[in-house]
């Protein structure tokens, strides 16, 4: 071979290892993607959304007396033991660690069982909680008015002597959680406050920056120390939010412990940067003579600001809520530190909840990790996620083209 | 309507003047806030950090006196998280964690550079139009997916791949969670960052100097490696920089599949390891306490050597830029 061909041939080769090269970042996404979906896929649905995280283990009665109920519809291969009284079925299964249990099989619509109340929680207003008894739901002792029914005497015979019961005293039951109704909640409530602290705060300090900042020592300096915030890890901020936060929340609202407060002043500070520097990419987009030209109409600086050039600035400013919106919901470490990682189903303010990203992180610790759940959750994570990519590409579009 | 003469009052323009004065203020106060936050963090992160090494102030009730603060040079260099249960002692120590994040990081770079810059290069200069928007958009894609569920990936499916690949060559591995496993996993978190900076950088070498290697006889893959990239030279290193950075700042995903090692320096590719940031965050069990304070003393070293890798990083760069081709 001449020397030329050989080298021919040397840079063939080597455009094809750059090829293969590249398609390495298509192969890891597909892979994430493929993973992700594969594993949590199924467990998207509705009831995932609005379900409780926690399991329930609590004794439960209604107050109901019997009445005649039927069977709409049931097609699972266990047989279901039915107890016409009550509108509740049983059948015979095993659970995780291979122990026969009775579960629920069937509810029927109008059930009492739909809504009993718990005998040993109450919400706010001192009243038992509602709690809905599903199919899956594990029953291990019954009392009745005429005897007592456990798990160990099967399904047909629990059933039988509901019937033969007049009045439910107390239903010993189990139901597994797995819903993420509170993160989601925890969540929004997480995305709002931060929102309405960093935004302010950010989109002021960029027109400070770019309409009112003078070319001074001062003004560098000040610039320097905001830029510094980006190169610091996510991490320390949550100690931030641990170390000054929590304890100045907690002083004021009379708190203990981290809250989804603490946690949305600790958001506000990681997102500051972001929307900081969105809003000053669109304000310096904007042509000064407009800003001259409203001067020169008798406005004041103020009224110009406001009016004409804030708006102006929206594209922008949303790109960075956008971004942001993205980053709080992906936040793990910092909120790790700066609230806590207790799932909860009933969020407060000024208590500990934990976000969608956080959850996973409280269900994959430990010796059983959930991978399913995590799948599913990151389904939803990384859904919202496009959908906020998707909306800052447009946005740098419409900005991009907004002025020539 | 009113007339120029009525609107342009003395009046008018003192508000007009005192109102802009208020709003320069406003704005001017926010950019202080702002600027605060970073001083806030020095202040009481740092603050708190320090407080185990000089305070005296963790008694413990079972035991008759107050544990000894902890030692700051023992701190630094020891091998060991824990010397003691928990709570009874004060003998904590975090250099083997120190070195093992410089290694879990370094490995994590000769992984990542190649790919980023090869990529770069590819979406720069080799790939059609269409082509090199989409790899761009993956590439984007991959930096917006948050770190937890590079977590969720890395120990569903890179931590039982290792696992195999370990039996296969006859290693013993912890379920897969080793330092190959997260080094793999900060690779492709940090991937989109360097394809990222070193394509700007790729893209802006001066045309001229492509076309006069090209006249000169050298094929492509010769311009290209030769000539572009030794061009682009200090872009691909400012990206690696920006990828150590946040390499060293990773703490979920790696805490998940690091394997939660709690003394000695692992260089074993398959065994178990640990990070700075995966100490902080794995085993808080109290928000008191000295154990959950010597996270914050964590914290402060993970700061110094991020400032420390940064600066080397730079010097080593710029002695390496200046060397003659």
């Amino acid at each position: 071979m001449t020397r030329v061909k050989k080298r021919r041939l040397l840079d063939q080769g080597i455009r094809t290892g750059v090829y293969l090269v590249s398609s390495i970042a298509l192969f890891i996404l597909a892979a994430i993607l493929v993973y992700i979906f594969k594993t949590g896929s199924h467990l998207v649905n509705w009831d995932l959304i609005v379900g409780d995280a926690n399991d329930i283990n609590t004794d439960i009665y209604v107050e109901a007396e019997p009445g005649t109920y039927e069977i709409a519809e049931y097609s699972q291969d266990e047989i279901l033991y039915f107890s016409e009284d009550w509108g509740i079925g049983f059948i015979n299964t095993y659970n995780k660690e291979g122990h026969e249990i009775v579960e629920v099989g069937y509810i029927s619509e109008d059930s009492p069982f739909v809504s009993a109340l718990d005998k040993n929680n109450v919400d706010e207003y001192n009243r038992p909680l509602v709690i809905e008894v599903k199919v899956g739901t594990t029953v291990e002792k019954a009392f009745f008015n005429n005897g007592i029914a456990l798990g160990v005497m099967g399904a047909e015979q629990i059933a039988t002597m509901f019937d033969q019961a007049t009045v439910i005293k107390s239903l010993t039951v189990q139901i597994t959680g797995g819903g993420i109704r509170g993160s989601l909640l925890a969540t929004m409530y997480l995305i709002g406050m931060t929102l309405t602290l960093a935004v302010p705060i950010g989109v002021s300090t960029a027109i400070y920056f770019n309409e009112y900042a003078k070319k001074t020592r001062f003004t560098s300096i000040i610039k320097y120390l905001v830029d510094l915030l980006t190169g610091v890890p996510s991490i320390i901020y949550g100690l931030l939010g641990a170390a000054v936060f929590i304890p100045v929340v907690n002083k004021l609202l009379n708190t203990a412990g981290g809250s989804l407060i603490s946690g949305a002043l600790t958001m506000s500070v990681i997102l500051l940067p972001v929307i900081i520097k969105s809003t000053e990419e669109a304000l310096k987009v904007i042509p000064n003579d407009l800003r001259t030209a409203s001067l020169a109409l008798g406005a004041s600086k103020t009224q110009t600001v406001f009016r004409i050039v804030v708006p102006s600035a929206i594209p922008g400013i949303l790109t960075g809520v956008m971004l942001s919106i993205g980053r709080i919901i992906g936040e793990s470490a910092a909120l790790i530190f700066a609230i806590g990682a207790a799932i909860k189903d009933r969020v407060v303010l000024t208590e500990r909840a934990t976000t969608l990203s956080v959850h996973i992180w409280s269900i994959m610790g430990g010796e059983s990790p959930n991978y399913e759940l995590a799948s599913a959750i990151a389904i939803i994570i990384l859904g919202v996620v496009v959908i906020m990519s998707i909306g800052v590409k447009l946005l740098a579009r419409k900005l991009n083209k907004a002025w020539y | 309507m009113v007339g120029i003469k009525e609107y342009v009052t003395k009046k008018n323009i003192k508000t007009k003047n005192r109102v802009d004065l208020i709003s320069r203020y406003y704005f001017l106060i926010m950019a202080l806030l702002s600027a605060s936050f970073i001083i806030l963090i020095i202040l009481f992160v740092v603050g708190k950090g320090i407080q185990p090494f000089i305070s005296s102030a963790y008694l413990n009730v079972e035991l008759s006196g107050s544990l000894q603060p902890v030692h700051i040079f023992d701190f630094i260099t020891k091998e060991m998280w824990l010397n003691g249960p928990v709570g009874m002692s004060s003998e904590y120590g975090i250099g083997f964690a120190i070195v093992n994040t410089l290694l879990v990081v370094f490995l994590a770079l000769i992984l990542a550079v190649p790919v980023g810059v090869l990529t770069a290069l590819f979406i720069a200069k080799i790939a059609p139009e269409k082509l090199a928007a989409f790899i761009r958009t993956i590439t984007e894609l991959l930096a917006a997916i948050p770190s937890i569920i590079y977590g969720v990936f890395g120990l569903g499916v890179i931590a039982k791949y290792v696992a195999s690949f370990g039996v296969a060559t006859g290693n013993q591995t912890s379920a897969g969670l080793s330092l190959l496993t997260t080094s793999i996993v900060l690779a492709i978190m940090i991937l989109p960052t360097i394809t990222a900076v070193s394509e700007t950088s790729i893209r802006s070498v001066d045309k001229a100097i492509i076309q006069g290697s090209l006249a000169l006889g050298a094929t492509e893959m010769q311009t290209f490696f030769k000539v572009v990239l030794v061009s682009a030279k200090s872009g691909i290193f400012a990206g690696i920089i920006l990828g150590v950075g946040r390499a060293l700042g990773e703490a979920t995903a790696v805490a998940m599949v690091s394997g939660n090692l709690f003394s000695g320096i692992t260089t074993n590719l398959f065994g178990t390891t640990t990070t700075l940031t995966a100490r902080m965050l794995l085993g808080i069990k109290e928000t008191t306490g000295l154990d959950y304070d010597i996270r914050f003393s964590v914290g402060v070293v993970l700061m110094a050597v991020i400032i420390i890798t940064n600066f080397l990083l730079r010097q080593i760069f710029k002695k390496v830029g200046n060397l003659d081709d």
